[in-house]
């Protein structure tokens, strides 16, 4: 500290002892000799001054300073030992962390003044350009700083920095040869600032990749020793995943432009790996190779470019060299896991790579299908849950679209094959569906029904296998002893991983819905969980899955089973559940969040097992006969209640075309009536929209008018008289204008708020005349009814048909 | 796979005019027939084969809206080649061609070869742009000129193929500097840079396959 004083002194002149200036002082005397000095040298040092003021003083030097600074930059080019300090300050006053130094200061202030002076440095776009400018030049001290300011820039304010650089030519061109440094500082610096940059922005991803990002990330990474290097590796990775994740025509030029070949040398394993073991960092890079392999074959990506992708994948040994990671010893979980989703990804939906994989041996003795030993982990309760849920995600993307795969399963556990091994596929899979792991359970259950997704002929086979229960008993088939274990555990995982085996195995299975009939209870089971009516944790769950399976066994019935007919199953529904509650069962799930969570993505995502209960292939099952169930049990409904207009006299007739014609007169109304409140909302929403803007307007006009506050108040040298006068012309100006049009944005907030209530009002009265309107709808529909006429049901009055419904019987 | 020479083309040109429709025809012989707005750019490549050696072109197709046209900018300088596209059947489209002009010239490189190409020639009954209009224009600013249509891909091929034996005559004559990247040029694999004219020997190699125009 006495250093620095003694330092400070030497540029601004010795000060009368015991008359310590301020620190705002000291900053204004230095700013204006940065502005008034004809000599660089002085320029120069009050600039260096400034730079060692910027943490402890940076409110101060930043509300003083800016102006001059740039200036600076703009008029002192040339001398790159200046530059270097105003970059340097600048990066100190934008930084958005705040600095120990700072806290000594005691300004307590609830702005973050890094963001506030970004934010008017971002301004004037100028500013940028001329920033893009400097890391054109080679000097380190101008190079190195620009880059830091510029990541300092976009880290606070990434959008704005993004759609300045976007429209300056060759701006990302400048970022790019930074990429060739061979000073690391400056191109590891250069790494993070892309990656920032790159961040969600989509054109600016694919302007990067343009400019041959792909071919600089990946020379810096072979220089650097692949996946053994250091952080850097890590970080061009990283800068890789930005350019390609959700984006297609960067992973098309990726593809194209035969940058997955240049990866299976990082997935090389050095054979002293036992001995030397995987240090943190190698675990890091070698877990975004994963990732970077999982994203050009991702399931969200186009199919187009996933089948060319897992193609080049398999051509390139790429496949080979992830299954020989799987089958590695001594391979970290987390990256065994990854891997493990990697070689999912890879296969899903592609023939040949699925087959590739079904003849990946283990190196154990004897040797066995790695698919097996995979399933033995997923079943194996002592194994990390992530990893668990891996081997499920894998054994699904094998079966996915693979007709071959699935019946390779199913066979195992064919009777002409049981006395075989019993370390099949299959028999693995029974055992975990009855286990005592309801973990287990789940997983097993979800990978059989992945055997049966579309594929009828399986879904017959399956219902050929028995399982020997205790010794001597009859044996009993394994759909029988699914429906029966169903209605004895009391684990709700396992309920649910059970039912949604049942769901895709009874789905378009009139036969699997007949053997499911016909085991004693299952109805009774059925019927008394979807008309139970509390319920607690998750239990709607169970519920509407009840509801699922009866609308299965009405759906597709083939009439076989005299109690169980089409017909009564929907009177069964109908009398015991009720349609109303029935209907609200079954959409229950779909609206539910897990089903959410689980229909986003064919990946198990999960934190804790607990949160495992539906599957993302059930979820589509649902969705796809959600409504179809709905739309059979009405049909059903209408035919046993057999009236037609054909029963009706002449007179009736007449009356009852009344009624229709004025049915459609009010549903016409209502209609418009709709219209005009969708209307009536559009502009509502824009409206809160606009005022939600000016709000925002406002919080910002506020907050730099407590920043300039601030100033005054650290600075009261230069207050005059009242509390909001500057001695800088500009600032005064600045701030009246800023008063000003917070004056104006007030008055436009409470307009657009007087406007907003009126129209909620508008609203109010017209969604009352609609209710209104209703309810003489409903009256005529009543009226009609007593006459006997039967009405085209929609939505909207299913209630008061089952009404009237009940009251008939 | 490898290739001997990969060529990075843009095709620019107002919204609308069928520059993803050559693209898609080219890359995948399907035609599009509904206007599907390019946002910012999009990439596509094929292989294509000049003088017996495989050259695999890299193809960023641009948005022609106004609102993009910063952005298309960027991807000027490290082209070799751009196809400037308008529509026969919409004489603004014809109009606008030397704003594109300028601004292609004011931020690619140099040796950036350029082909006119008036698009939609299926649409005869509704043209507005006559061929000797564009023929006359091309010769004007020193472009290659074709009409074509990505409807029935009737001189589709032939656009990206000349484009690309242009540049490939370029560079056997030494004009363009393969060696630096930022042309939108590079060599491929496992090609020796410091000979690239070595088969073909000189000029003849260039003018071997070029029989159709
Ligand atoms: N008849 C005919 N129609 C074409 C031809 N080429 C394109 N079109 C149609 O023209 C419309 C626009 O084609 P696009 O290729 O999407 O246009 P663009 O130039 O990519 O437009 P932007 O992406 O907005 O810049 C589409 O409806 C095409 O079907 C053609 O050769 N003949
Ligand atoms: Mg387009």
């Amino acid at each position: 500290m006495e250093y620095f004083r003694s330092g400070l002194k030497s540029v601004l002149g010795s000060s009368t002892p015991g008359n310590q200036p301020t620190g705002a002082e000291i900053v204004e005397r230095l700013v204006s000799r940065v502005s008034t000095s004809t000599l660089l040298e002085d320029r120069r040092d009050a600039c260096r001054a400034l730079k060692a003021l910027s943490k402890k003083y940076r409110l101060e030097v930043g509300a003083q300073g800016l102006d001059v600074l740039k200036q600076v930059l703009e008029l002192d080019r040339s001398d790159c030992e200046i530059i270097g300090y105003c970059l340097d300050t600048l990066c100190n006053i934008t930084s958005k962390e705040t600095f120990e130094e700072e806290n000594e200061n005691n300004i307590n202030m609830n702005v973050n003044v890094g963001e506030q002076f970004t934010e008017m440095f971002l301004k004037n776009t100028d500013n940028v350009t001329l920033i893009l400018s400097f890391l054109e030049e080679y000097d380190f001290r101008v190079r190195w700083p620009a880059v830091r300011l510029m990541t300092s820039l976009v880290s606070s304010k990434p959008k704005d920095v993004q759609d300045i650089i976007l429209v300056s030519p060759m701006g990302v061109s400048k970022l790019m040869d930074l990429l060739l440094e061979n000073r690391e500082v400056i191109r590891n610096d250069a790494v993070l600032l892309l990656t920032n940059l790159t961040k969600s922005n989509a054109n600016m991803q694919k302007i990067v990749a343009f400019e041959n990002a792909f071919d600089r990330l990946f020379d810096i990474i072979k220089d650097e020793g692949r996946t053994d290097g250091g952080i850097v590796v890590e970080d061009c990775l990283l800068l890789m995943l930005n350019l390609l994740k959700n984006n297609n025509s960067n992973i098309n030029f990726f593809h194209e432009g035969a940058y997955l070949q240049k990866i299976p040398p990082m997935f090389e394993l050095p054979s002293n790996l036992e001995e030397i073991g995987w240090s943190p960092q190698k675990i890091s890079n070698f877990l975004c190779v994963l990732q970077l392999i999982r994203t050009v074959v991702s399931p969200n990506n186009s199919a187009q470019i996933i089948t060319a992708c897992q193609k080049t994948i398999r051509n390139t040994n790429l496949l080979e060299a992830l299954s020989n990671i799987l089958m590695a010893s001594g391979v970290p979980a987390d990256i065994l896991t990854e891997t493990i989703n990697a070689v999912g990804e890879v296969i899903r939906g592609n023939l040949t790579n699925q087959e590739y994989f079904a003849n990946v041996l283990a190196p154990s003795n004897p040797p066995r299908p790695a698919i097996v030993v995979l399933l033995m982990s997923m079943v194996n309760e002592k194994q990390p849950f992530p990893l668990r849920c891996a081997v499920l995600y894998c054994f699904e993307c094998f079966l996915f679209k693979n007709e071959i795969g699935q019946e390779l399963v199913v066979q195992t556990l064919l009777p002409s094959n049981s006395g075989m091994s019993n370390l099949s596929m299959g028999q693995i899979l029974c055992s975990g569906l009855f286990s005592n792991d309801h973990l287990s359970i789940w997983f097993s259950a979800v990978a059989l029904s992945h055997c049966l997704i579309e594929n009828p002929a399986q879904k017959e086979q399956l219902l050929r296998v028995l399982l020997a229960t205790s010794l001597g008993a009859q044996p009993i088939s394994l759909l029988q002893q699914s429906a029966v274990f169903l209605q004895h555990t009391s684990k709700l995982q396992a309920k649910l991983g059970i039912m949604m085996l049942l769901a895709q195995w009874m789905s378009y299975s009139p036969e699997a819905v007949r053997v499911f009939l016909n085991v004693p209870g299952s109805m009774a089971f059925l019927t008394a969980q979807t008309s139970a009516s509390e319920f607690d944790n998750n239990e709607e769950l169970l519920q509407g899955l009840c509801a699922f399976l009866m609308g299965l066994c009405v759906l597709y019935n083939d009439n076989s089973i005299q109690n169980y007919s089409k017909e009564n199953l929907s009177q069964l529904i109908e009398k015991r559940v009720g349609i109303d509650t029935y209907c609200k069962k079954l959409v229950e799930i779909s609206r539910h969040e897990v089903y959410a969570k689980a229909a986003k993505q064919p990946q198990i995502k999960a934190k804790h097992s607990s949160e495992l209960l539906l599957e993302f292939e059930f979820c589509k099952l649902l969705k796809s006969l959600e409504g179809v169930i709905i739309q059979a049990l009405g049909v059903q409904r209408e035919l046993s209640n057999g009236m037609s207009e054909l029963s009706l006299n002449e007179h009736e007739n007449a009356l009852l075309l009344q009624y229709k014609e004025l049915i459609r007169d009010q549903d016409k109304k209502l209609q418009d009536m709709q219209k005009s409140i969708n209307n009536l909302q559009k502009i509502n929403h824009t409206l809160e929209a606009q005022m939600k803007e000016l709000q925002d307007t406002n919080t910002q006009l506020t907050d730099q008018n407590t920043l300039l506050k601030a100033q005054l108040a650290v600075n009261p040298s230069v207050v005059t008289n009242g509390p909001i006068q500057v001695d800088s012309p500009v600032q005064h100006s600045n701030e009246s204008v800023l008063l000003e049009k917070i004056k104006i944005l007030e008055q436009e907030k409470s307009e657009a708020e007087n406007e907003l209530n009126r129209v909620r009002k508008d609203q109010d009265d017209l969604l009352e005349l609609m209710t209104d309107q209703d309810s003489k709808l409903n009256n005529f529909k009543q009226r009609l009814r007593e006459l006997g006429e039967t009405i085209e049901d929609d939505d909207s009055d299913v209630e008061n048909n089952s009404e009237g419904a009940e009251n008939e019987s | 796979m490898s290739y001997a020479y990969l060529f990075k083309y843009i095709i620019i040109g107002d919204t609308g005019v069928g520059k993803s429709c050559l693209l898609l025809q080219f890359t995948d012989k399907r035609f599009q027939p509904v206007h599907d707005l390019t946002i910012g750019v999009e990439f596509g490549a094929r292989m294509i084969t000049i003088d017996s050696k495989q050259i695999k072109l890299q193809i960023w197709d641009t948005a022609g809206q106004e609102a993009f046209r910063s952005i298309t900018r960027s991807y000027y300088r490290g082209a070799a080649g751009a196809l400037l596209v308008y529509d026969i059947t919409r004489r603004e489209t014809f109009n606008h061609l030397t704003t594109w002009l300028d601004d292609a010239r004011q931020h690619s490189n140099s040796n950036m070869v350029i082909m006119l190409i008036g698009n939609k020639s299926d649409l005869e009954s509704r043209r507005e742009v006559k061929k000797e209009e564009g023929e006359a224009f091309a010769r004007e600013h020193g472009l290659v000129f074709m009409e074509t249509s990505a409807k029935t891909a009737a001189n589709v091929e032939e656009a990206f193929i000349n484009t690309a034996k242009e540049i490939y005559e370029k560079i056997q004559e030494g004009v363009f500097d393969i060696n630096n990247e930022a042309n939108g040029i590079k060599i491929g694999p496992q090609h020796s840079p410091t000979n690239p004219s070595l088969p073909g020997s000189g000029s003849s190699g260039g003018s071997q396959g070029s029989g159709c125009c």
